[in-house]
């Protein structure tokens, strides 16, 4: 029989509080039975879109997660201005190494983390969907 | 192990070792950064930065990793990791880092590889 393991929470904004999501899909994943490797990656990159909705987003951070048998589903939402995720640079190490901002790796961990990762955002809310399959990534 | 701890566990000569515990951040990358700089200036040309108690790097912990990258690359010296998770190694393998780094498995082949590293 399936069982689909849910949890939803509202982020703090205090030092580490992405840590907190981290540690939420950790707990929900091995419920799941997923792999700790699996769930490591994952683990990175709720944190990192956590990191831009502390950073960009105002008000509450909300942290969805969903372990199905065969994936686990997370969903970042912020209140922040938003912005056009087709207008983010796709980084290169060659680039970054010489250049005064060195950041600007986030999306680009998550995307090749995560099998899906989609950017819904308009002015006042942003939601990021990432998809990781059992097997996947 | 989320505490960040950093400490220069070998220094001799050309090398230098740092062991790096915890949540690699803004914080915890600064700090690294900040040794990285100490230590190259005192000489050293051989930095291997020792991972085996670290689980997570998040992105602004990867940038200032970058800036370590860009000042050992200036002295013409050599920028080596080991013991990393398999996340991390994965998070390495996707910007690219093994194209300007060493990263070994753990801290014996490291420094067998360092050592003959001219």
């Amino acid at each position: 029989m399936s069982r689909t393991h849910r949890l939803r929470l509202v982020l703090p904004r205090a030092p580490h509080a992405e840590l907190l999501a981290g540690a939420a899909v950790e707990e929900l994943g091995l419920q799941a039975g997923f792999p700790r490797d699996t769930l490591e990656e994952v683990k990175l990159a709720v944190v990192e879109a956590c990191l831009n909705a502390l950073e960009y987003g105002n008000g509450d951070v909300e942290v969805e997660l969903v372990a199905h048998d065969d994936r686990v589903e997370a969903r970042v939402i912020d209140h922040g201005p938003g912005f056009d995720p087709r207008r983010v640079e796709r980084p290169s190490l060659d680039t970054k190494l010489h250049a005064q901002r060195k950041r600007g790796w986030g999306l680009e961990l998550m995307r090749r983390l995560m099998d899906l990762v989609e950017v819904e955002s308009r002015p006042g809310s942003t939601t990021v969907r990432m998809v990781r399959r059992r097997g996947g990534g | 192990m989320d505490t960040f701890e950093l400490k220069v566990a070998q220094q001799d000569g050309r090398l230098a070792v740092l062991e790096v515990a915890g949540y690699i951040n803004n914080e915890a990358g600064e700090a690294i950064a900040a040794e990285a700089r100490r230590l190259l200036e005192n000489g050293h040309r051989s930095l291997l930065l020792d991972l085996a108690a670290t689980r997570i790097i998040n992105s602004i912990g990867i940038s200032l990793l970058l800036e370590v990258l860009e000042q050992v690359l200036e002295v013409r010296g050599t920028l080596a990791f080991c013991s990393l998770s398999p996340s991390i190694a994965k998070t390495f393998q996707i910007m690219g880092l093994a194209q300007y780094t060493q990263i070994h498995p753990d801290r014996a082949l490291a420094l067998t590889s360092l050592a003959a590293t001219p």
